[in-house]
């Protein structure tokens, strides 16, 4: 268990970004990783030896944002699209604004375009491991893919002059 | 022959079976549109993962440690073991990624040569610079106009994020290399090196593209600002010598 904290303590700045591609928020994404790390705590007993431990962890994490985002959707807090344009125009947050531009952009996929998105282009896991944490076939997930791709290009597109 | 996006993705993403990614660089040298499609693609890759790159390097919030801990609610608590993460590398520190990018790849027989060729590596502070052969062709080579079979082959060249260029570069040694290194003040620092799959031939897309070896296509990824220089902008770097 000791082994399990202290490798879970290099991983969470990796799971941090994981939550933050899903949630944006910086504070939502934050719950996020703590509830995962409990969840994890307490069924540390399901991880396999043999099985890698960030893998794991994005699938507990994908799990609770998929809670969270029913039991908002319960409760009728949805995001509206101004909301996030209130949080682009946050001067506070400091990023350059090709940073922010790209933030947003990703924010407002569709949940499973956006869940591709983190695992393979921000996390550089490999089809087979993000489609086995999505619980889809590979052919779902590179559709996923090519589509969050061309979406990105739409938003991102008139910026680059491509 | 014509590709779907989907092909070119996974190309961009390394996820392409060997006979495929063959058909396809082949098919790079004679249709133009290839080669953009598949530098967008891999621009927005690089784009993406550095929009949130910053996260990395963000302190991480003791109520999450102390979650790991699992003593919420102690925050108060003297924290008596390094359970605080070492700070991760940024940008500018080149040095502290050298030595966890150098993968599979053992370094003595490169830095120890004895005689000539001169060793193409050599350590200076912790570093990982290089030397010799190697440092020429990093100053001088263009990838447009370099002889084929040189001892090194330049790949892609680019400006990363925190302001200076990088080289990708393939060392044709008995067992061939594949590396990335970074200008560092008048000397080129190797941030990542692995075994190369490929045989040193090839122009310089094959080079550019994912048939590099994983640990130094993603350290790439990582760096990478916008797009990487075409023969006009590598020959302009050349003659400003490197100088960002």
């Amino acid at each position: 268990m000791a082994e399990l904290r202290a490798e879970l303590v290099e991983l969470l700045p990796r799971l941090r970004r994981f939550a933050r591609v899903l949630a944006r928020d910086a504070h939502d994404a934050d719950d996020l990783v703590q509830t995962a790390i409990e969840r994890a705590l307490a069924h540390a007993g399901q991880l396999r030896a043999d099985a890698p431990l960030a893998g794991w962890m994005f699938g507990i994490l994908r799990n609770a944002w998929i809670d969270e985002q029913r039991a908002r959707g319960r409760r009728g807090r949805v995001f509206a699209a101004a909301e996030l344009g209130e949080q682009v125009a946050d001067p506070a947050h400091g990023a350059p604004l090709e940073t922010l531009a790209v933030q947003d952009a990703v924010a407002r996929l569709p949940q499973e375009q956006r869940l591709a998105v983190a695992l393979v282009l921000v996390e550089g896991l490999s089809y087979k491991e993000a489609a086995h944490i999505m619980e889809v076939p590979i052919g779902t997930l590179t559709s996923r893919l090519a589509r969050a791709r061309e979406a990105l290009q739409a938003m991102l597109g008139e910026r680059d002059g491509a | 022959m014509t590709f779907s996006d989907e092909t070119l993705n996974a190309y961009v993403d390394g996820e392409l079976d060997a006979a495929t990614r063959a058909a396809l660089e082949a098919a790079m040298t004679t249709d133009p549109q290839l080669a953009p499609r598949i530098a967008r693609q891999r621009a927005l890759r690089a784009q993406v993962r550095a929009a949130f790159a910053p996260v990395l390097t963000e302190p991480v919030p003791e109520r999450l440690l102390a979650s790991v801990r699992g003593a919420p609610g102690r925050a108060g608590n003297v924290v008596a073991f390094q359970a605080r993460p070492r700070p991760r590398w940024s940008w500018p520190q080149w040095g502290a990624m050298a030595a966890s990018l150098i993968v599979g790849v053992l370094l003595g027989p490169l830095l120890l040569r004895p005689s000539a060729p001169q060793a193409p590596l050599e350590t200076s502070g912790g570093r990982v610079l290089a030397s010799g052969a190697l440092a020429g062709a990093l100053s001088q080579q263009l990838a447009s106009s370099q002889p084929p079979g040189a001892p090194v082959a330049i790949g892609v060249s680019f400006r990363a994020r925190s302001g200076g260029y990088c080289r990708t570069f393939l060392l044709r040694e008995a067992q061939p290399l594949a590396g990335l290194a970074c200008r560092a003040g008048p000397a080129w620092q190797v941030v990542a090196l692995a075994q190369s799959e490929l045989p040193g031939t090839g122009s310089g897309y094959r080079q550019a593209g994912s048939a590099l070896p994983p640990a130094v296509s993603r350290t790439l990824d990582e760096l990478i600002l916008g797009e990487p220089l075409d023969a006009a902008g590598e020959s302009t770097a050349r003659a400003a010598g490197w100088k960002p």
